[in-house]
């Protein structure tokens, strides 16, 4: 009851103030009406900025380790270098670097993506590294946490320790299985390429590993098809801020595809890229003009009078 | 009463439009840019909405500037003359002065030329460079695959989504400016009339014809063709001495 009474006391002045029978004066109307104006202006990137947005990668990683197969002799001292550099301790099953032979049988069986090529596998040495995606990034999008983030330089996806609650989502949604996992942090961690000087190209003795600008070679390859299967719905949704449900199925050739773009395009999600000062000068600009015309407009009519 | 023609069919039907079309896309850019102000009922709707109406905004755009150009619109209305610099000055203290006044406004439209100099400054600069910028940047994010290639092999993303922002910003400064003063007329739906039905009424006196100062060099009133019975009437105004002495 308490409460009730001190609740009533500060609000009934105001609702006093607001009543329609209580007789306003002149002064008191400009007072509310100025606040409610430069409060009304002000709302939009106040409002604009408390929106919680579930984080999508678009930024493209700059650079990307490959290895040249021919070149590897299979030593394995990439993998220390990475576990070294970055755990303190040589643990091979951490390695953001996987090199191992391509066999097809054993506990595991074969590794993501990589065919059999016969019953057994035909033994050769393969290196895996995260490839960078770009967008869409599918680790990024499936961690619940928006632990997975970008990171400079070079645009680098990598996971943030302090987010990362070790649910393993992202082991299985990259389709490369490039995340690896500490069991003892009891976190996932993947490659960011030692920010910038990879340890793991340094350490390489036959030359096999090397640091290159990343280029888009999907024009050249097969098209990738992200699953969605693992984006939580939250951030399902916003996907479809920017992809439209079906909007990417209408592709043709020539005409038909220029067309087919234009029907299918949307334009940016343009509020992931920030710039809210440019919101902020043009909303006080805004407000301003509408006070100067509603000056000059009154003004003409009182003169005229 | 004197009736003078003062836009033409198509450029009403084209104003209108592209009025309905900067509307859609002001209102379904607000909910893309700042989405706590729920403009439409769900962010789906505004895409759809800002995608078609800005790709009528292109065609729009591009019909102002092919039918301006043909017509010679662009060169008879919105090229900027010497004379425009004094009338700049005179529009602008009509407009923060004397209008209060009750004063006649000093610029008086005529099918030879349509808009005051600060008229001209504030069409051309928004057709010619803002409503340009607007729909160049609006077609490179409208994600046609090539165009996506290059912006995100140059990372110039913000950079397109920054001007794109500060245009629109600019365009719905011009466009609050623009309908208030669209009310200044003698009556408030005077100008609005004229933009409908194409003609604007004119109080019926004979020295209604918009006249500024003669500029040297400036290509003056031919009076070699007048009957020598008009010339007088016409020095009944002119004198010899002070008005425009032409050959001397």
């Amino acid at each position: 009851m308490d409460q009730h009474d001190e609740e009533m006391e500060i609000l009934e002045p105001a609702v006093r103030s607001f009543s329609l029978d209580h007789p306003c004066s002149r002064r008191q109307f400009l007072k509310v009406g100025g606040i409610s104006i430069i409060g009304i202006s002000a709302l939009g990137p106040v409002l604009a900025r408390g929106a919680t947005k579930p984080l999508i990668i678009v930024e493209q990683a700059q650079g990307i380790v490959v290895a040249d197969p021919v070149k590897c002799v299979g030593c394995g001292r990439c993998e220390l270098a990475c576990t070294e550099f970055i755990d303190g301790k040589a643990s091979p099953t951490l390695s953001r670097i996987k090199v191992d032979r391509n066999l097809n049988f054993g506990p595991k069986g074969v590794f993501a993506l990589r065919q059999g090529q016969g019953n057994w596998g035909n033994g050769l040495v393969v290196q895996d590294l995260c490839k960078q995606c770009s967008h869409p990034v599918p680790c990024a999008d499936a961690c619940p946490k928006d632990a997975i983030v970008v990171a400079p330089p070079g645009n680098v996806r990598v996971v943030d320790p302090d987010k990362c609650n070790g649910c393993k989502i992202c082991l299985r949604a990259c389709p490369w299985e490039m995340i690896s996992f500490d069991p003892d942090s009891n976190k996932a961690t993947k490659c960011f390429l030692c920010n910038g000087k990879p340890k793991c190209v340094e350490a390489c003795p036959a030359e096999s590993l090397s640091y290159v600008p990343w280029r888009d070679l999907r024009n050249k390859a097969p098209h990738r098809i992200t699953t969605t299967a693992v984006i939580p719905p939250g951030k399902a949704a916003a996907c479809q801020e920017c992809h439209l449900p079906g909007a990417q199925k209408i592709v043709g050739q020539g005409i038909p595809k220029f067309f087919g773009a234009v029907k299918a395009g949307r334009p940016s999600s343009l509020r992931e890229l920030g710039f809210k000062w440019i919101d902020m000068v043009g909303t006080a600009l805004l407000s301003v003009v509408v006070i100067l015309v509603t000056v000059h407009g009154v003004l003409r009519s009182v003169v005229k009078r | 009463m004197k009736r003078i023609y003062l836009h033409p069919l198509p450029l009403r039907i084209w104003h209108w439009m592209n009025a309905l079309m900067v509307i859609l896309l002001i209102i379904s850019g607000i909910e893309l840019r700042l989405p706590g102000i729920a403009a439409l009922p769900t962010n789906n709707t505004a895409l759809l909405v800002h995608r078609y109406a800005g790709w009528a905004m292109v065609i729009s755009c591009v019909f102002w500037f092919m039918y301006s150009l043909i017509s010679g619109n662009l060169q008879r209305h919105y090229m900027i003359r010497r004379r425009d610099l004094k009338g700049t000055l005179r529009q602008a203290k009509f407009y923060l002065f004397s209008i209060f006044k009750g004063e006649e406004n000093p610029f008086r439209p005529s099918p030879e030329e349509k808009f005051n100099p600060l008229q001209k400054l504030a069409y051309g600069t928004i057709m010619c460079i803002f409503t340009g910028v607007l729909v160049v940047t609006g077609v490179l994010f409208s994600d046609i695959l090539s165009f996506r290639k290059y912006i995100l092999l140059l990372n110039i993303m913000k950079v397109i989504d920054a001007t794109h922002v500060i245009g629109a910003y600019v365009f719905v400064l011009y466009l609050v400016v623009h309908i208030y003063m669209s009310t200044l007329g003698p009556k408030a739906f005077f100008h609005i009339k004229a933009m409908i039905l194409g003609y604007e009424d004119e109080a019926d006196e004979p020295e209604m014809i918009a006249v500024y100062e003669q500029v040297p060099g400036e290509p003056g009133a031919t009076t070699a063709v007048i009957s020598p019975e008009s010339a007088v009437a016409c020095q009944e105004c002119h004198t010899k001495q002070g008005g425009a002495d032409i050959d001397g």
